[in-house]
């Protein structure tokens, strides 16, 4: 009631600012309706059909259909296993992350330099770095395997030729490109901890594995939340790497992950609609990883107030 | 009143973003665009969908002119406009163009402007489904055989026939007369819907030195090996030329997606029935044959291994001198006779033939159509122009090389192609294999040669036939037989083949 009031009271100066108030809450909003609501929704009627972009959407509704096919795709939960098998990388770049940012938190010389080296794959282009290690993996001629033959007489493994290794080759390549953005964080995590705490601690007596167990490491737990939940979706989602080293999918479709497979369906094989039931799952899906996440970060995120 | 302001917001909002988009397509393009802004505007409550894809799609067009794609429009002083959209290499670009600009000289009273937009292939698919979806459709643009089924029951495109002489139809290969028609119900009968931009076929090619270093007769063009005079050539060619004890020479390479059907075409294979509704695969002992001769070549050393391929690949290997066979498409004769790319003597053949076959050599050819959109405005201007781009004797002179000394693609015209082209190839006023004869074979069919589009061509999608060549190097390894091959993939085939051909059904509106 008082709002109404004092609307009717307001002066036209105040009038004309509200009017320039709505047009700044349009321009996010007319963005969000535009680039994510519309096609949210888009791709969520899209998934109940047997749209192909060319014939019509509408006419073409099959209900939960795609949805219920894909539960027996043999090809979707194999990709879905190499999407999270390729997680085992996460933890590994996590750890490694860890060890050279606590490397680097000391006064020693190149400092710089060597942050800057672990963080040019980062900026790196995708596509440019995925060519770059296709290489570096080839069978004959990769830097690889002129080392390993270098080194033992005797031709290295088929880095992307076979099964087992083209997933070891593919979390290889992750955690290098992805290193460089978990050691700054920790390095920007490690440097917010009061150097106090590691005094008092020594005054106490406690050595260095004591300090980091329950001061480090502790303290850097807001920062490993971070990076588990950001790497967790990034996982989920893995596919220039992918299409760039394997543009078929590895042997027997062994290096596929979701994300490719849903591409391959939606724009090489024309199934727009069940593309869209894949990409919809795998929305859930991470939903669904990061809820939980969020759930259970009580129990191990600590900070420092 | 609150709203109103809301909806007028809303509708500025999105006309600065699409004229934001405009700044790189043309005039005309936003013109339309601006015209489904105020139609939505003036909606009030703002049915914002047409904006939308509106909004989207200039954005797309503003995307892709950063990844390489261009238009241009030219001018004259008529009323008519056609837009004209398409996917090209950059030097075939340059010569279209040109003849884009004669035909608005021709008709200048009558074009007000040509917007003539070029794309990458890739780009182009993605580009089509955008404008599709926004029902906004260029007049002209390609249709591919596979594609003219749907494209007519959905109501996209024109019928050609009355538009178009008899004379012009008749003078392109039967071929691309025949897969552009549809009656409605079977493709290859009833009206016509395309005019070819072009058409290509899979041939095979052997490198000359290595025949000679090797002492050996070259393939006779007018008689293909069979099966067994191959394995016996190849296996002269495959040698270990510096004495490591390592093979680094070898008789063929073959790439499984693409060069494995025209050995198999070659012994009869048919990968599904008449209609195209059965996968035949299990029981098909044509299939069994070829697959085992194909697949043996891998397993007895006469091309590189699995391993090796995932190394390098056919065609580098090929290019490097170090396979005497490999697969040239015609589209590869300009890179091939470039000595830059490839510094050996070589010409054309055709791929060995099976015992089981016709006895004729086989492969595969492709071809791309232009087509006028049942939305255009002009149609009549739009399938003057495509007649103009693929059958133009001017034209097709210098894309085949005729007049440019380049060539790009072989005449669609096929006097031109047996009369002045072959004259150029022969002089040497053509940079070309002088066993183009065996490529014509393919086009029109002889006692030796015969060719068709690949049976993927004539289905939704080919996602049938990824499961089967994927998988063949499995054979090529020695981790299963041919028969348990085949027995395994059938099923898979024949379900993403019912897949498509419920898609298929799906297609009409």
């Amino acid at each position: 009631m008082a709002s109404k009031k004092q609307k009717i009271h307001m002066s036209a100066m105040a009038k004309r600012e509200e009017r320039w108030a709505w047009l700044f809450i349009a321009a996010p909003f007319v963005g969000f309706m535009l680039f994510m609501a519309y096609p949210i929704v888009f791709a969520l009627i899209a998934s109940a059909s047997k749209w192909t972009g060319i014939n019509s959407l509408w006419g073409n509704m099959v209900g939960f259909r795609n949805y219920a096919k894909i539960l027996t795709d043999d090809k979707f939960w194999k990709a879905m296993g190499t999407t999270i098998i390729y997680m085992i990388g996460i933890p590994i770049g996590m750890i490694l992350g860890m060890l050279i940012a606590m490397g680097l938190n000391r006064k020693i010389p190149g400092k710089r330099i060597l942050t800057t080296m672990y963080y040019v794959p980062v900026v790196s282009s995708l596509v440019a770095v995925s060519i770059l290690w296709a290489w570096v993996f080839n069978y004959d001629y990769g830097l690889l395997n002129g080392i390993y033959k270098a080194l033992t007489g005797m031709h290295g493994p088929n880095w992307l030729g076979d099964e087992v290794m083209v997933k070891i080759s593919l979390i290889i390549f992750m955690v290098w490109k992805g290193l460089g953005g978990t050691v700054i964080l920790y390095l920007a995590g490690l440097q917010n901890i009061p150097r106090d705490y590691y005094e008092a601690a020594m005054i106490d007596g406690a050595n260095s594995w004591q300090k980091f167990k329950s001061i480090t490491l502790p303290l850097l737990s807001p920062v490993t939340f971070y990076v588990l939940i950001t790497s967790l979706i990034g996982g989920f989602q893995v596919f220039v790497e992918v299409q760039v080293m394997t543009p078929s999918g590895g042997p027997n479709y062994s290096s596929a992950t979701v994300v490719f497979y849903l591409y391959e369906k939606a724009f090489t094989n024309g199934q727009l609609g069940y593309g869209s039931a894949v990409a919809v799952i795998l929305a859930i899906i991470i939903f669904i990883i990061t809820a939980i996440n969020f759930r259970g970060q009580d129990k191990w995120v600590k900070t420092i107030d | 009143m609150r709203k109103k302001f809301l909806g007028i917001a809303m509708a500025s909002i999105m006309g600065l973003s699409t004229l934001a988009g405009c700044a790189t397509t043309t005039v005309e393009e936003a013109g339309e665009a601006e015209v489904d802004t105020q139609a939505a505007a003036s909606e009030e409550s703002g049915e914002a969908k047409e904006t939308t894809e509106a909004t989207e799609e200039t954005a797309d067009a503003a995307a892709s002119t950063e990844d390489g794609s261009s238009s241009d429009s030219l001018t004259g002083n008529g009323d008519k406009t056609l837009h004209v959209f398409l996917y090209m290499q950059e030097h075939e670009k340059t010569i279209y163009e040109d003849l884009v600009k004669k035909f608005v000289d021709e008709h200048k009273d009558e074009i007000k402007e040509v917007v003539f937009e070029v794309t990458t292939q890739d780009e182009y698919n993605q580009k089509m489904i955008a404008n599709m979806t926004a029902n906004d459709m260029p007049d002209v643009f390609y249709v591919g055989p596979a594609a003219v089924r749907s494209y007519v029951d959905n109501g996209y495109i024109l019928p050609l026939d009355d538009y178009v002489d008899a004379d012009t139809i008749g003078s392109v290969w039967g071929t691309t007369q025949e897969i552009y028609r549809y009656d409605g119900t079977n493709v290859g009968k009833g009206s016509l819907y395309a005019l070819p931009k072009d058409l290509s076929c899979f041939a095979f090619a052997y490198n000359k030195d290595l025949f000679d270093a090797a002492g050996l007769d070259y393939p006779d063009p007018n008689k293909p090996y069979t099966y067994d005079e191959f394995v016996e050539v190849c296996k002269k060619l495959t040698i270990d030329k510096d004495g490591d004890g390592e093979v680094d020479q070898w008789g063929v390479a073959n790439a499984d997606q693409w060069g494995m059907t025209p050995y198999l075409y070659s012994n009869g294979v048919k990968f599904l029935n008449e209609d195209m509704t059965k996968v035949n695969v299990a029981n098909n002992e044509q299939l069994k044959e070829a697959l085992t001769f194909y697949t043996d070549l891998t397993k007895n050393g006469l091309t590189p291994s699995v391993e090796q391929d995932t190394a390098l690949g056919g065609y580098q290997r090929w290019l490097d001198g170090q396979v005497a066979f490999y697969a040239c498409g015609t589209w590869d004769v300009a890179a091939f006779m470039d000595n830059a790319t490839f510094p050996y003597n070589w010409d054309l053949c055709g791929w060995p033939v099976g015992p089981s076959g016709d006895g004729k050599s086989h492969t595969w050819m492709g071809s791309v159509g232009y087509c006028v959109s049942a939305t255009s405005e002009n149609p009549d201007l739009a399938a003057q122009l495509i007649a103009k781009l693929s059958t133009d004797e001017d034209g097709q002179r210098e894309v085949s090389g005729i007049t440019s000394g380049a060539s790009i693609q072989l005449p669609n015209i096929t006097d031109l192609a047996y009369g002045e082209f072959k004259d150029a190839v022969n002089s040497g006023k053509v940079p070309y294999a002088s066993n183009v004869d065996v490529i014509f074979g393919y086009f029109d069919g002889n006692d030796n040669y015969a060719a068709s589009l690949q049976e993927t061509d004539y289905t939704y999608n080919a996602e049938w036939f990824t499961p089967f060549w994927s998988g063949v190097f499995n054979i090529k390894n020695g981790d299963i037989t041919v028969e348990e091959y085949l027995q395994q993939v059938e099923p898979e085939m024949q379900e993403a083949l019912d897949e498509a051909i419920e898609l298929q059904n799906s297609a009409t509106k």
